[in-house]
């Protein structure tokens, strides 16, 4: 598998391979230990590091990476990572709950409704990625996915059961998956004037991958002037620069007037329930009939078709995954990547879980350098999402941030995931890779706040539980006295904490022993001293990058 | 797509690199006690490079080297997102092109014209005390109308994502290095490849995270290290970061120097945070927001800053609540400036000859109301300028009586039949110019709009 990177390398100082023409597989030069990988794929899939034993066993056999990936993927966790990379593309967890929850008879302060509102869509993706069905039946489903808020406020009916499970909408919508999601359209509004244009571009930019915003445009004075002075609709049906987008986009939008709900915004039953009556409304608006990119169409059920049908639209779900898995923005050097990918996706009939497999499997994934080029645009050094974060810190410590009994990372309800890195979903739509003074900052004090409750856990003689991290020290060690017993504390917290065992003879065992003695020269505690050493460890960048 | 060479070289060399992005601080300053730099930040490398303990006073003041005066401006935005009507600061009575909002007149101050009313006297206040500080900008074409692609256009001058925006650029290009480069209380943020640079937040959370109060009220709540304690863990913590970024090279490289320096910012704010009196203020105003963004202006701790204009300016379904929502907004700009104006600033005697201030939003709003009294969009947008280095008591750019934009000098701002339309790419040009930005990293070719500080920079 690492050969023709090697060679490549090789033939470089000969032929000037390394250019352009690699293709991104090609252009890598090392790849991670195999620890290094473990990590790297158990964040991505599980939103943790591995345990010990597994990385143990993947050290004596790197061979079994394949075996791990595929019990990740079997994790109940993988679904709530796929969930969470959709949402980055659906953009609804934006903490909106469209109108008051008391209209539903729900808790108006309660922040779980929002989460809920904003996940519904979310649900079905995971259902599919989760039961390996193809991936079209996100636009093609005859359900969708409720717990008791969403079901009250979208008036749906569940499946028995609690949590997320099945549900219908009662209006009896066509359904097509997603494409008839109540969440979906009240975050996608559209107003009369704008034809539900807003929502076929979100359309064509969620599952093609393009954005019609994005296409360049010259208008001409005339143009300009004529929308000042003639009907719009007219200039835009007899503008060429106008049509260039319309044409198609049109169409599209002509689909969603069943969800067209502006004009009774303080009535619970118009915000929620599907007008069948409106489906006609396009006559009367953009002028144009339900249609797919030139075939007419009959409504929602048969554009979900159209896209299921549409190679855009895998080619799409591919490029979401590698842009996900990978954090960086694909361009044409990826394309036989891409189509390697793909391949593998459409092989197994579209489902999501041989696509990850593929791309995690790949040496581009795994790498730790690339060539010159390759390396300025694709990152080696990965950062972790602010639930990722959080899930690794809980998972090393036990501690959870949160206030009032609302997760502080988990959901954005405090705007502290936008603080960490995350997205709101609405002014905030790109996670922010590099790490920032805000960032910087949650990691410090989640770190402070852990380090404190495991130190003053552990380094409790009235405990009963098992020690959480500090398994060799106690309350009255110091490292004049007990400095085997120190050396092999910091040694198992770099093993269990950072999954990347140190040798007796490491500096980072003396600066963490100096770091304890200043600590508890200024405190005189050795419990304030181990915190201090345990917060050092957790804001390794091993933690916040992987 | 846009990349940089990091080099060792480049970056022991300290401020740049051939792409144009900014690198750390110079490092190494030591414990000498001699520096007049010296800073919390600087210590904490001292410490991790020598494992030293001590010295543990010695932190606070940032430089304030004679610098060039625009590397020195620091810039508070105040954007509307949702695409303002361009009239109020553009006004056309008596002309058949344009409708104006029934019971307002022409108000004019010094050369300025504006349209006032009873539902926006706060105009008249403002632009009566602060027209010669104060140039309003007219037909600024934002390239779009739709509001996103706009947002892009008029913050960074691409209709592209990618690209930082104004204040992300301004906030990595001055005179220091500092520690909230952008910051951003509310509002549209395009960090581009520089997302290290911009401070999101700027209100209760990220006080609370900045001293450590938050964990005393977490549910598995903690205590907070002292301070002393504090720098040591910042330091072993830098340590190891450093010996982290030194095995990657390119973007990995990138993220991980943003790790390193992120850190420095966390430190010499937690150092710093007694000076910034930040405690106690509130941020629940646009104008509490305003004055919390000048004070950490005026502390050295962030060139930028943006701020929201709360309001609904998307006005499709009527235009009455433009008035209103334009008196409050001009209260708050009136307040900013008097409090600007007596406020001594951290290179200047006053804030006002150190702070600039833009107001925008992404387009504006056609020229004639549609039936719903409303109106929609237009790719011609208003905006106005006052503080520190903008050429005052003038408009800049011109529009026809319909609204269009017309070619103007961009040397003047005054309508040339030589001249040119003004897209915002101009108008940011100029703005980074007034910060001391090399347009050529950033907009090579793009011809600025230099009316606006009229060759003072």
């Amino acid at each position: 598998m690492r050969s023709t990177p090697l060679v490549c390398l090789v033939l470089a100082a000969f032929t000037g391979c390394g250019g352009p023409d690699l293709s991104t597989e090609e252009a890598v030069t090392e790849l991670l230990t195999p620890r290094q990988q473990l990590i790297r794929v158990s964040v991505d899939l599980r939103g943790v590091h591995p345990s010990e034993a597994d990385l143990a066993a993947v050290d004596a056999n790197p061979g079994l990476y394949g075996d791990f990936v595929d019990e990740y993927m079997l994790d109940p966790r993988f679904r709530i990572e796929m969930e969470d990379m959709y949402n980055r593309v659906l953009r609804t967890r934006t903490g909106d709950t469209y109108f008051d929850p008391a209209m539903a008879g729900l808790d108006p302060d309660d922040l779980g409704v929002a989460d809920s509102i904003g996940t519904e869509p979310l649900k079905l993706i995971g259902h599919v990625i989760d039961q390996d069905l193809p991936f079209t039946e996100i636009v093609l489903a005859e359900y969708t996915f409720a717990d008791s808020n969403v079901a009250a406020m979208w008036d749906l009916q569940r499946e028995s059961g609690s949590g997320w499970t099945q549900a219908t909408y009662r209006d009896g919508r066509p359904m097509a998956g997603v494409l008839s999601s109540t969440t979906l359209w009240q975050r996608y509004p559209s107003s009369g004037v704008n034809a539900n244009r807003h929502r076929a571009n979100q359309v064509s930019r969620m599952f093609l991958c393009d954005d019609y915003l994005t296409r360049p445009l010259e208008f001409t004075r005339n143009d300009t002037q004529d929308l000042a002075d003639a009907d719009p609709q007219d200039v835009i049906n007899q503008s060429d620069t106008c049509q260039s987008c319309h044409s198609t986009l049109d169409p599209l939008g002509a689909h969603f007037f069943g969800f067209w709900w502006e004009r009774d915004v303080d009535s619970l039953s118009a915000m929620r329930t599907y007008r069948p009556q409106d489906e006609l409304l396009w006559e009367s608006y953009a002028g144009r009939a339900p249609g797919y990119f030139g075939n007419p169409t009959t409504g929602v059920r048969e554009l979900g078709s159209e896209l299921a049908a549409d190679v855009r639209f895998s080619d799409c779900a591919v490029e979401t995954a590698v842009e996900g898995l990978m954090q960086y923005h694909s361009n044409d050097a990826d394309w036989s990547d891409l189509q390697r990918h793909r391949a593998a996706f459409e092989t197994g009939g579209l489902v999501y879980r041989d696509l990850i497999r593929s791309v995690v499997s790949s040496d581009a994934y795994r790498a730790k350098s690339f060539v010159d080029d390759t390396g300025e645009r694709i990152p080696v050094v990965k950062t972790v999402s602010p639930r990722q974060l959080a899930n690794i810190i809980e998972d090393k410590t036990g501690y959870v941030l949160s206030f009032d009994g609302v997760d502080a990372l988990r959901t954005n309800d405090m705007g502290l995931a936008t603080l960490a890195g995350g997205i709101d979903g609405r002014f905030i739509v790109n996670r922010s890779y590099e790490p920032s003074v805000s960032s910087a900052f949650v990691h410090e004090r989640l770190s402070q706040a852990a380090g404190f409750r495991v130190a003053a856990h552990d380094l409790n003689p009235a405990r009963t539980e098992d020690a959480t991290l500090l398994v060799h020290v106690s309350v009255n060690h110091n490292p004049e006295t007990h400095r085997v017993l120190f050396e092999q504390q910091i040694m198992h917290l770099h093993r269990t904490v950072l999954g990347l065992p140190i040798e007796a003879d490491s500096p980072q065992i003396e600066e963490s022993i100096a770091l304890w003695k200043q600590i508890y020269s200024v405190t005189s505690s050795p419990t304030t001293a181990w915190a201090g050493v345990i917060t050092a460890t957790l804001r390794s960048p091993r933690i916040l990058f992987y | 797509m846009s990349s940089y060479k990091i080099t060792p070289p480049a970056r022991q060399a300290g401020r740049g690199d051939p792409s144009g992005r900014k690198l750390p601080t110079p490092r190494g300053q030591g414990l000498d006690g001699l520096n007049p730099n010296f800073t919390r930040r600087g210590l904490i490398q001292s410490l991790a490079s020598c494992a030293a303990f001590g010295a543990l006073g010695s932190m606070g003041a940032i430089s304030q080297n004679a610098m060039a005066a625009a590397a020195d401006r620091k810039f508070l935005f105040f954007f509307a997102p949702g695409g303002w009507d361009a009239t109020p600061l553009d006004p056309k009575y008596g002309v058949g092109g344009t409708d104006m909002d029934p019971n307002t007149i022409l108000g004019t101050a010094g050369n300025l014209t504006y349209s006032s009313g009873d539902d926006r006297l706060a105009m008249d206040l403002f632009f009566q005390n602060w027209f010669d500080r104060t140039a309003i900008l007219r037909g600024i074409n934002g390239h779009s109308v739709a509001h996103d692609t706009a947002e892009l256009w008029m913050l960074t001058g691409q209709g592209m994502p990618g690209a930082p925006d104004w204040p992300t650029i301004l906030g990595t290009s001055g005179a220091i290095d500092y520690p909230m480069p952008h910051l951003v209380f509310s509002g549209p943020s395009f960090p581009g490849r520089l997302g290290a640079a911009v401070v999101r937040g700027g209100g209760g959370s990220l006080l609370d995270l900045i001293d450590g109060s938050m964990l005393g009220y977490a549910d598995q709540n903690a205590p907070v290290h002292v301070s002393a304690v504090d720098t040591m863990i910042d330091a072993h913590v830098w340590r190891e970061g450093k010996r982290f970024a030194d095995q990657y090279t390119g973007l990995g490289r990138v993220r991980a120097d943003a790790f390193l320096s992120s850190l420095e910012k966390t430190t010499e704010l937690e150092g710093r945070q007694f000076e910034a009196g930040l405690r106690g203020r509130t941020q629940s105003t646009t104008l509490d927001q305003a004055l919390m963004a000048l004070e950490v202006m005026r502390l050295g701790l962030t060139r930028c800053a943006m701020i929201r204009i709360p309001g609904s300016w998307d006005t499709h379904d009527g235009n009455q609540g433009v008035g209103p929502q334009l008196d409050e907004f001009f209260g708050t700009l009136d307040a900013v400036m008097a409090h600007m104006s007596r406020t001594p600033g951290s290179t200047t005697g006053y804030l006002a000859d150190e702070v600039t201030v833009i107001c925008l939003s992404e387009f504006g709003r056609t020229p004639r109301f549609n039936g719903g009294q409303g109106r929609d969009h237009w790719a011609y947008a208003s905006g106005l300028a006052f503080g520190a280095g903008v050429n005052g008591n003038r408009a800049i750019g011109e529009t026809d009586d319909s609204l269009f934009s017309m070619p103007v000098d961009f040397a003047t701002g005054r309508p040339s039949m030589s001249g040119d339309i003004v897209g915002s790419e101009n108008l940011g040009a100029a703005i980074l110019e007034m910060g001391g930005v090399d347009l050529n990293q950033y907009m090579p070719g793009v011809q600025p709009l230099s009316a606006l500080h009229g060759g003072n920079v």
